[in-house]
C-alpha cells in the first residue's frame, strides 16, 4: 500500500524506518479507510475555517449599523463561507463516509481504483490551498457562492479572487467526478459475492445513485468554469456584453446548482436510511420506495433548476413549467419522510446521540422541505427571493439536515472507525446544544426574511423588530460553534481512552459491523452468507430470518468489467462537458453575427482531416478484433495506424488554427471564434489525451503485456477513442455542415 | 371565433383515420383471442383519435407550434406504449434482422424521431404538405414502437433488464431534453411557418394571440418546454415502472441461486 514510501525507498530517500513512519503511511496511502477519514480530517479543518467566517458575519449582523467588518470584506466572507462549506465541507465528509463504509457495506477489500481515489482526495486540498490563496493574490472572491455573471468578470471583479475561486472549483470538480466514478465501478464490480444490487444497503444504494448526479452535473459547473475564465483571462464576452449572456451563466450554474442540493442531501438520505432502522430495531419500512423514490429524486434534481431564476423573467410559460415540476419533488421526498416515520412507527426506539441528531434531521428536512415548496410556486418567490427567508430555508437543508445527518452519521460509525465509543453524555450535549443553537438561528431568520431583511448585506438600519430577531440569531449561532467545539473534544477524548467499542456495538446488521473495529487492512477474514438486506440479522436469528431477496437478472450476479466500466462512467461525464460547450456554441451561433464565421472555415480541407479521425475509429476497431483473435503483431499495427490518423487529424486542426490566426481571428473576435476556439480546442485537447492513452497502450502491446491477457487496456481506451470520435461528428455537424444548410 | 365555438367545431373527421382506427380495433380483435389486454388497445386507440381528429390536430395544422409539439409526443411516446401494452404476454415481436432488436436501434429511433422531425426545413415540410405529414405520423407511431419494443415487449426475455432499461430511459430523456432546451432558449425560430399563418380559414388567429396569449416567441417556447419537461415525465414514469418491475420480483427461495 506504500507506493509512495516504497519508490523513495529504493530511491535511498527513505530509510526502512522511516517508511514504516505513521506521516508517510498517511500520506502515501491508497486504503480506503485511511481516505475516509482523511477526507474527513480536512473537511472537519474547512469546517472550522468557514464557520469562523460565519462567527463573522453573524457578530457583524448582530447589531443595527455595526462597523465589525467593511462591506467589501463581508462580501469575501458570505462567498468563502458558502463555496467553503459546500465544496471544501459537506461534499468531502460525505465522500470521506462513504469512502469509509460503501467497500466495508458491500464486502469488498477496497475501492475499485485506490489509486484513483488517493488522486480524487489530494485534490481536495489542492482546491483549498487554491480557493484561500486569492487572499495572497490581492483578495477573495466577492461575488457569493453562485458567482452571477456579470459581476464574476473582470470590469466588475478586476481581482485574481474569481480567478482563483473558478480554478479551485475546477479542481474540487475534477476530484468529484473521480471519486464519484470510483464509487459506481465500486458498488457495479467489488461487491461480495450474493450482494445484488437489490440486496444493497441503503447507504450504499443512494451513494450508487449520488454517484450518476455528480458525473452529470459536475461537469457542467466545469463547462460553466472554463467559460469563465477564457472570459476572463483571454478577454472574451460568453458571459459579457457585447454578445455575451449574463443569464447563460446562470442557466449552466443552476443546471448544476440544483442537482448539487441533492448531491450532498441524498448521501443523508442514505445515512438516515442506516441509523433510523438500526435504533427503532426495524428494518427500514418500504425499502424499495425508499430506493426507488432515490432514483425519483436524481431524476427530478436534473430537470428543475429554473426555479432557481423564477426572478429573472424568463417568461410566465417557462415559470410554470417549472412550478409543476419542482412541486413533483415533493412527492418521492415525501415517499421517504413517510417511510423513515413509519420505520420509528411501533419500534423500540433507541434515543442515543447518533439517532437524536438524525431525528431532529427528519424534523428539520420536513421543514426544509415545506419552505422549499413556497419557493417552487412562482409567485411567491418573487417575494421571499433574496431575503432572509431563502437564507433561513436553505440553511434548514445544509444544517438542519445534512449536518445533521453527517453528526448522527459519525456517533454512528466513529466506533467502528477508531474501535472506541463515543461519549454519550458529551454527544447528548452537543446534541442539544446544536438543536437548540440551530433552531434559535434559523427559525427566526424565516421572519425576518418575512419581514424584508434582504441576504448578502453587511448591515442595516435599525427597522423594528430587525434588531433583536438578528441578536437572537448570532445568540444562536455562539451555541452551535459551542456545539462543535463539543463534539471535537468529545472526539479526542474518545480517541484517547474511549469504551472499546467491539464490532458491532449497536447490533446492528450491514456487513461493514462484521468486520474488527477498526477494519483490518482488508476489511474481513470471512465474510457471513448474504441472502437478505439485513446479513447480520440473519446470522444472529437464524430461527426468524429476513425473507431472502431471490434474483433473477444476470446483471444482479455478473460484474461488468471494471476498466470498462469506469471509462462508460467517465464518458458520460465527458458527454456532459461537451453537451453544455456545443448548446453554448449553438446559442451564440444561432444569429449570423459580423466578423469572422463559419465562412472562413474551410469544410473541404476539415473533412478530409475528420475522415482520418472517423477512420481511426475503424482501425482501433480492427485492433481490438486482432487482439480477440491473439494477432499480437496486427494489434500493434492497427495501433499505429490509430495514432497516426489521429495524429494527422491534430496537425490538420493545428493547420486551421495557424490560417485563421494569420487571417486574423482570434478567440476574442467574436462570439463565433470564442465559441469556435473554445469547442473545436477542448475537443483537440481530449484528442491529444487519448493520443497519449493509446501511446502507452502501443507501449503495452509492445512489451507483450497483452499477451498475458491483460486486455482490457486497449479495450477501454478504444472506448474512450470511440467518444472522442463521435463528439467530433457533432462538433463538424454543429460547426462546419449547419451553416451550409441554412 | 371564440375558444368555445372552436372546441366544438375543430373537429376533422377524417376518413382515412378513423378507417384505420376501424381496422385496428377489427385486426386485434380477430387475431388475439386474448381480451385482458383489450383496455390497453381502446385506450391507444382513443389517444390516437383524439390527438388526429380533435382541436389539437387543427391547431397543430398551421397554428401553434406548441399544439404540433404535443401531438408528436403523444404519437412517439404515448399511443405505441398502450399498443405495446396491449399485445398478449406470448407475442413475441423477435422478428425482422437482428439489428432491428438491438437495444441502440431503438434508442436511434426514439430519439432520432425527435431530432430529424424537427429540424425547420422538415417541421415547415410537414405543416405545408399533406403527403409529409402523413408520413410524418405513421413514422412517429414506427419509430415509437421499435423504442418502446425494448421497454415493454410482450414476452419478459425479450425487454432489458431494469438497470439497463432504466439507463437506456434515462440517456433518451437527456438526449431530448437538449433538444427541448435548445428550442426553448432559441433566439431564432424553428418552426417558421407557425409564426405565418398562411390560411387562417377559421379565422382564430385573434383569439390564440390576443385571447390565449400565444405570441409567436411564447408559443415556441412552450413547445420546447412540452418536449423538455412532460415528455421527460414520461420516461421518468417508465423508469418507476422499471424500478418497480425490478423490486416487484418474487423473493421464493427457487429464485435464490446460493
Amino acid at each position: 500500500m506504500n507506493e509512495i514510501a516504497t519508490v523513495l525507498g529504493r530511491a535511498g530517500l527513505l530509510t526502512a524506518e522511516q517508511r514504516e513512519h505513521w506521516k508517510m503511511s498517511w500520506l502515501s496511502t491508497v486504503d480506503h479507510k485511511r481516505i475516509g477519514i482523511l477526507y474527513m480530517v480536512t473537511a472537519l479543518f474547512f469546517f472550522v475555517i468557514g464557520g469562523i467566517e460565519a462567527m463573522f458575519m453573524r457578530v457583524q449582523l448582530a447589531v443595527p449599523n455595526n462597523t465589525l467588518v467593511r462591506p467589501d470584506t463581508y462580501n469575501m466572507l458570505f462567498t468563502m463561507h458558502g463555496t467553503t462549506m459546500i465544496f471544501l465541507v459537506a461534499m468531502p465528509v460525505l465522500f470521506g463516509l462513504a469512502n469509509y463504509v460503501v467497500p466495508l457495506q458491500i464486502g469488498a477489500r477496497d475501492m475499485a481504483f485506490p489509486r484513483l481515489n488517493a488522486f480524487g482526495f489530494w485534490l481536495v486540498p489542492l482546491g483549498g490551498i487554491l480557493l484561500h490563496f486569492s487572499f495572497m493574490a490581492g483578495g477573495g472572491p466577492a461575488v457569493g457562492w453562485f458567482a452571477y455573471a456579470p459581476l464574476n468578470e473582470t470590469p466588475y471583479s478586476s481581482q485574481l479572487g474569481v480567478d482563483y475561486w473558478a480554478l479551485a472549483l475546477l479542481v474540487l470538480g475534477i476530484g468529484s467526478v473521480s471519486a464519484s466514478i470510483n464509487f459506481i465501478v465500486t458498488v457495479l464490480t467489488q461487491r461480495a459475492p450474493h450482494m445484488t444490487l437489490r440486496r444493497l444497503p441503503l447507504f450504499s444504494w443512494m451513494i450508487f445513485i449520488n454517484s450518476f448526479l455528480v458525473i452529470l452535473a459536475l461537469p457542467v459547473l466545469n463547462a460553466a468554469l472554463v467559460m469563465l475564465l477564457i472570459d476572463r483571462r483571454l478577454d472574451t464576452h460568453f458571459f459579457l456584453q457585447p454578445g455575451g449572456s449574463a443569464i447563460m451563466w446562470q442557466n449552466i450554474f443552476w443546471a448544476f446548482g440544483h442537482p448539487e442540493v441533492y448531491i450532498v442531501a441524498i448521501p443523508a438520505f442514505g445515512i438516515l436510511s442506516e441509523v433510523i432502522p438500526v435504533f427503532s430495531r426495524k428494518p427500514i419500512f418500504g425499502y424499495e420506495f425508499v430506493a426507488g423514490s432515490t432514483v425519483a429524486i436524481a431524476f427530478l434534481s436534473l430537470l428543475v433548476w429554473a426555479h432557481h431564476m423564477f426572478t429573472v423573467g424568463l417568461g410566465h410559460a417557462v415559470d410554470l413549467f417549472f412550478v409543476a415540476s419542482s412541486l413533483l419533488i415533493a412527492i418521492p421526498t415525501g415517499v421517504k419522510v413517510l417511510a423513515w416515520s413509519a420505520t420509528m412507527v411501533g419500534g423500540r426506539i433507541r434515543l442515543n446521540t447518533a439517532m437524536l441528531f438524525c431525528v431532529a434531521a427528519l424534523v428539520q428536512f420536513l421543514v426544509a422541505g415545506l419552505t422549499g415548496i413556497s419557493h417552487a410556486v412562482a409567485a411567491l418567490d418573487w417575494q421571499t427571493k433574496n431575503s432572509y427567508y431563502l437564507v433561513a430555508h436553505f440553511h434548514f437543508v445544509f444544517v438542519g439536515l445534512i449536518v445533521f445527518a453527517i453528526l448522527g452519521a459519525l456517533h454512528y460509525w466513529l466506533p467502528k472507525m477508531s474501535g472506541r465509543m463515543l461519549s454519550e453524555r458529551l454527544g447528548k450535549w452537543t446534541f442539544w446544544l446544536m438543536l437548540i443553537g440551530f433552531n434559535l438561528t434559523f427559525v427566526i431568520q424565516h421572519f425576518l426574511g418575512l419581514a424584508g431583511m434582504p441576504r448578502r448585506i453587511y448591515t442595516y438600519p435599525d427597522l423594528p423588530g430587525w434588531g433583536w430577531m438578528n441578536m437572537v440569531s448570532t445568540i444562536g449561532a455562539f451555541f452551535m460553534a459551542a456545539a462543535a467545539l463539543l463534539f471535537v473534544w468529545n472526539l479526542a477524548a474518545s480517541l484517547l481512552h474511549g469504551k472499546l467499542a467491539g464490532d458491532n456495538p449497536w447490533n446492528a446488521w450491514t456487513l461493514e459491523w462484521a468486520a474488527t473495529s477498526p477494519p483490518p487492512h482488508e476489511n474481513f477474514h470471512e465474510l457471513p452468507p448474504i441472502r437478505s438486506r439485513r446479513p447480520l440479522w440473519d446470522d444472529a436469528n437464524p430461527d426468524r430470518p429476513d425473507p431472502i431477496v431471490g434474483t433473477k437478472w444476470k446483471a444482479e450476479t455478473t460484474s461488468p468489467e471494471k476498466n470498462k466500466t469506469a471509462v462508460t462512467a467517465f464518458i458520460i461525464s465527458e458527454s456532459g462537458f461537451f453537451g453544455v460547450l456545443i448548446l453554448a456554441y449553438l446559442f451564440y451561433n444561432a444569429t449570423p453575427q459580423p466578423g469572422p464565421g463559419a465562412h472562413n472555415l474551410n469544410l473541404l480541407k476539415t473533412g478530409i482531416f475528420s475522415l482520418c479521425l472517423f477512420a481511426s475509429s475503424f482501425t482501433i476497431w480492427r485492433s481490438e478484433a486482432s487482439l480477440r483473435k491473439g494477432r499480437h503483431r496486427a494489434t500493434a499495427c492497427w495501433l499505429a495506424a490509430t495514432i497516426l490518423l489521429g495524429g494527422i487529424f491534430i496537425i490538420g486542426q493545428g493547420l486551421e488554427y495557424r490560417g485563421l490566426f494569420q487571417s486574423g481571428v482570434v478567440i476574442s473576435s467574436n462570439q463565433f471564434a470564442t465559441t469556435f476556439f473554445t469547442l473545436t480546442g477542448f475537443h483537440g485537447l481530449h484528442v491529444c489525451v487519448g493520443l497519449i492513452a493509446l501511446l502507452i497502450v502501443l507501449g503495452l502491446a509492445l512489451t507483450g503485456d497483452f499477451k498475458q491477457g491483460h486486455s482490457t487496456a486497449l479495450k477501454s481506451v478504444g472506448l474512450y477513442w470511440h467518444f472522442v470520435d463521435a463528439v467530433w461528428v457533432l462538433v463538424f455537424s454543429a460547426v462546419y455542415l449547419l451553416p451550409h444548410l441554412r | 371565433m371564440t375558444t368555445a365555438q372552436f372546441i366544438l367545431s375543430g373537429w376533422t373527421w377524417n376518413p382515412l383515420v378513423l378507417l384505420s382506427g376501424a381496422c385496428g380495433l377489427a385486426i386485434y380483435l380477430a387475431a388475439f383471442r386474448d381480451r385482458r389486454h383489450l383496455g390497453w388497445f381502446v385506450a391507444a386507440l382513443a389517444v390516437l383519435l383524439l390527438t388526429l381528429l380533435s382541436p389539437l390536430n387543427t391547431l397543430a395544422d398551421g397554428y401553434l407550434f406548441s399544439a404540433h409539439m404535443a401531438q408528436h409526443i403523444l404519437l412517439l411516446l404515448i399511443v405505441p406504449a398502450l399498443l405495446l401494452l396491449s399485445l398478449p404476454r406470448t407475442t413475441s415481436l423477435a422478428v425482422g434482422p437482428r439489428v432491428f432488436t438491438h437495444p441502440f436501434f431503438g434508442w436511434l429511433a426514439g430519439v432520432g424521431a425527435m431530432w430529424f422531425w424537427h429540424a425547420p426545413s422538415l417541421c415547415n415540410a410537414a405543416v405545408a404538405s399533406r403527403s409529409v405529414h402523413a408520413l410524418q405520423t405513421v413514422s412517429l407511431l414506427v419509430l415509437g414502437g421499435l423504442f418502446w419494443r425494448q421497454i415493454l415487449a410482450p414476452r419478459e426475455e425479450e425487454c432489458l433488464s431494469p438497470p439497463r432499461a432504466i439507463f437506456y430511459l434515462f440517456s433518451a430523456c437527456v438526449a431530448c431534453s437538449v433538444l427541448g432546451i435548445i428550442i426553448t432558449f432559441s433566439p431564432v425560430t424553428v418552426c417558421s411557418i407557425y409564426t405565418m399563418p398562411p390560411h387562417d380559414h377559421l379565422g382564430l388567429m385573434q383569439t390564440i394571440r390576443a385571447g390565449w396569449g400565444f405570441s409567436p416567441e411564447r408559443d415556441q417556447q412552450i413547445g420546447g418546454l412540452l418536449m423538455w419537461v412532460p415528455m421527460c415525465l414520461i420516461y421518468l414514469t417508465a423508469i418507476l415502472a422499471q424500478m418497480a418491475r425490478w423490486f416487484a420480483q418474487p423473493t421464493s427461495p427457487a429464485a435464490e441461486n446460493i
